[in-house]
């Protein structure tokens, strides 16, 4: 077997906070491969975001990796120097950020952003590094790179920040692009553009994606591989051409009913009943369990693990049961 | 638009200043230093438009002589001061941990000091002169900048686009000075300018006391230490140096205000 690219293995990460230490992340795993296109969803406070900062070394000073493993190329980098570490992952990722404006520098010209990372890290001529810049440039849609190599973030609108930020993500030839939310900013138009940009990059030049979420319709256009995560930890995990289809969690199977369909007129859309656990108290049982329509007694007692069931990975005890799922699906009086 | 015209006319008072001090022997006819002990104590003339001082000499070309070593310390009083805080500013918030409890110490240290008992305690170590009244006023100037910078710098790191300019791999001495710098020091260049009329008012505080530049060098604290004896047939000798610090406190007011407007836009 070959070693993955990135493979994350075991990672907890603990944040303090004023009513008590939370417990973020607990023991997630998984492998990232160049080409791989990975959408991480799950609701706010999930843990999703954190996992990526985690990986990337950006996890505030309030929180810190309790436990597990980060491998790069087969390094941990969670024991190396905070420098070796990022010159292990700029060699590797890029990344791009939910706020475009926030994640540009306001006072240096975007063609000079771009073509910094050539220019100082790749020791390039200056002249070569525009000629990078503009061609980067052309590779994320922006027309007349030109004209355009002497304005300032604050002159674009926020489609093109989100393409210049794609930019500057690609521009140290990354093989894996972390995205944390880049289109949640963006109009439903522009997003659909900006996601078409991703998965041409995708297809015709083998980027691979890591695309964190709360929006299950991106990761079904984007991605190959779903990972399901709740209060913490991932819930299921397999392809987005199964699980969409047949999934075994019965958190997946609520939030994917709980998407809502254009092509049906509802009175109400669905929901999941209660809130998402307080992370800051010890976790007994199934976190999923007190929302759950398919709880069992055994769920309050025992936390269940991620393992395979048919071609999926599920952290229920009941997945292979589904006699209550009919009913659920018929919830509400819509029919799916 | 306001804020442009304070800048302006702010830039227009002190650029006025300036150019006398710079064209001052064009001005007038006077040395500053030449005794004309037959006229001591003229009130305004022709001649002397100011009148002259106790030992006859004019008062007038002493107060633009004046302005030339006010102006040029307190400038240069800033500019180290400045250099050296925002440096470490800089420095002390990016690096954070040890080098940061080291630095603020020593800064914490300066600030627990009064200003001028650690200034005048200097200039007495250094012996008076336009040299350790610089070195005094940079010793003790720099923390000011240096916090601020700092407290800029803890802010400007945690935003996204630091993150994204590290995660990029660029080197930590590029992401500072192209990245951090142009972000942080705009509240240190506002500070600046009103430091300026502090260290000006300190150079005029320590020659008054006698521990400023040596005499007969033309200082406006001097002047003002000179003619106080005068106060009450001669007035001005005291009252129009003050003025000099007055007006320049107030062009370098102004150009602060509209250098604050102009970069928080």
């Amino acid at each position: 077997m070959t070693t993955p690219l990135i493979s994350v293995q075991d990672l907890s990460v603990e944040i303090k906070t004023d009513r008590g230490l939370l417990k973020a992340i607990r023991g997630v795993s998984f492998d990232i491969n160049p080409g791989d296109s990975i959408g991480i969803v799950g609701e706010s406070g999930s843990g999703k975001s954190i996992t990526l900062k985690a990986i990337l070394g950006l996890l505030p000073s309030n929180a810190e990796i309790s436990a597990g493993k980060i491998f790069i190329e087969g390094v941990d980098v969670t024991t190396l120097s905070p420098k070796k570490r990022r010159a292990l992952l700029s060699e590797n990722t890029g990344m791009i950020f939910q706020d475009a404006i926030a994640a540009l520098n306001p006072v240096i010209k975007i063609g000079e952003q771009i073509a910094e990372v050539p220019r100082y890290r790749l020791g390039k001529t200056k002249e070569e590094a525009k000629a990078i810049a503009l061609s980067l440039m052309e590779k994320v849609g922006i027309t007349d790179g030109e004209s355009r190599y002497d304005l300032y973030p604050h002159q674009l609108s926020g489609g093109l920040r989100q393409r210049i930020a794609i930019a500057i993500a690609l521009s140290g030839s990354p093989k894996i692009l972390f995205c944390d939310e880049p289109t949640t900013a963006l109009d439903v138009t522009i997003q659909a553009q900006v996601l078409r940009l991703l998965r041409e990059l995708r297809l015709n030049s083998g980027l691979g994606i890591v695309f964190v979420t709360h929006d299950l319709a991106v990761v079904n256009e984007l991605c190959d591989d779903i990972r399901v995560m709740y209060a913490g930890r991932f819930v299921e995990s397999g392809t987005v051409q199964t699980t969409f289809k047949e999934p075994t969690h019965p958190y997946t199977f609520s939030l994917l009913k709980a998407a809502p369909d254009p092509d049906q007129s509802v009175h109400r859309l669905f929901t999941i009943s209660g809130e998402a656990p307080n992370l800051t108290q010890p976790v007994v049982g199934c976190p999923f369990a007190p929302r759950c329509f398919s709880a069992s007694a055994h769920c309050l007692v025992s936390e269940p693990e991620l393992l395979p069931i048919a071609n999926s990975k599920s952290a229920c005890f009941n997945s292979a049961d589904h006699t209550k799922w009919a009913a659920e699906d018929s919830r509400n009086g819509v029919a799916r | 638009m306001k804020s442009a015209r304070t800048l302006y006319i702010g830039v227009g008072l002190l650029g006025a200043l300036v150019l006398a001090a710079i064209f001052a022997p064009l001005i007038t006819a006077y040395d500053p230093n030449e005794q004309d002990l037959m006229n001591t104590l003229l009130g305004p003339t022709a001649q002397h438009w100011l009148g002259t001082d106790p030992l006859g000499r004019d008062v007038l070309t002493r107060l633009i002589f004046g302005a030339r070593v006010d102006l040029a310390i307190g400038l240069l009083a800033v500019v180290l001061p400045y250099i050296i805080g925002v440096s470490l500013g800089l420095l002390t918030g990016w690096l954070g941990g040890r080098t940061d409890s080291i630095i603020m110490r020593i800064v914490d240290t300066v600030i627990a000091f009064p200003f001028y008992v650690l200034a005048i305690a200097l200039v007495f170590i250094f012996g008076p002169g336009i040299k350790s009244i610089i070195v005094a006023i940079t010793l003790v100037g720099w923390v000011a900048y240096c916090r601020i910078v700092r407290a800029n710098v803890l802010v400007a790191k945690e935003q996204d686009y630091i993150h994204a300019a590290r995660l990029t791999g660029l080197p930590a001495s590029r992401i500072l000075r192209r990245h951090m710098l142009p972000n942080v020091i705009s509240q240190s260049i506002v500070f600046a300018m009103s430091d300026i009329v502090l260290s000006i008012l300190a150079i005029v505080s320590l020659g008054y006391l006698g521990l400023g530049v040596p005499v007969p060098t033309a200082e406006w604290g001097s002047m003002i230490q000179e003619g106080q004896g005068y106060i009450t047939q001669q007035w001005w000798l005291a009252t129009v140096p003050g003025l000099m610090v007055v007006y320049v406190g107030f062009s370098l007011s102004l150009i602060g205000d509209g250098l604050v407007a102009r970069l928080e836009r």
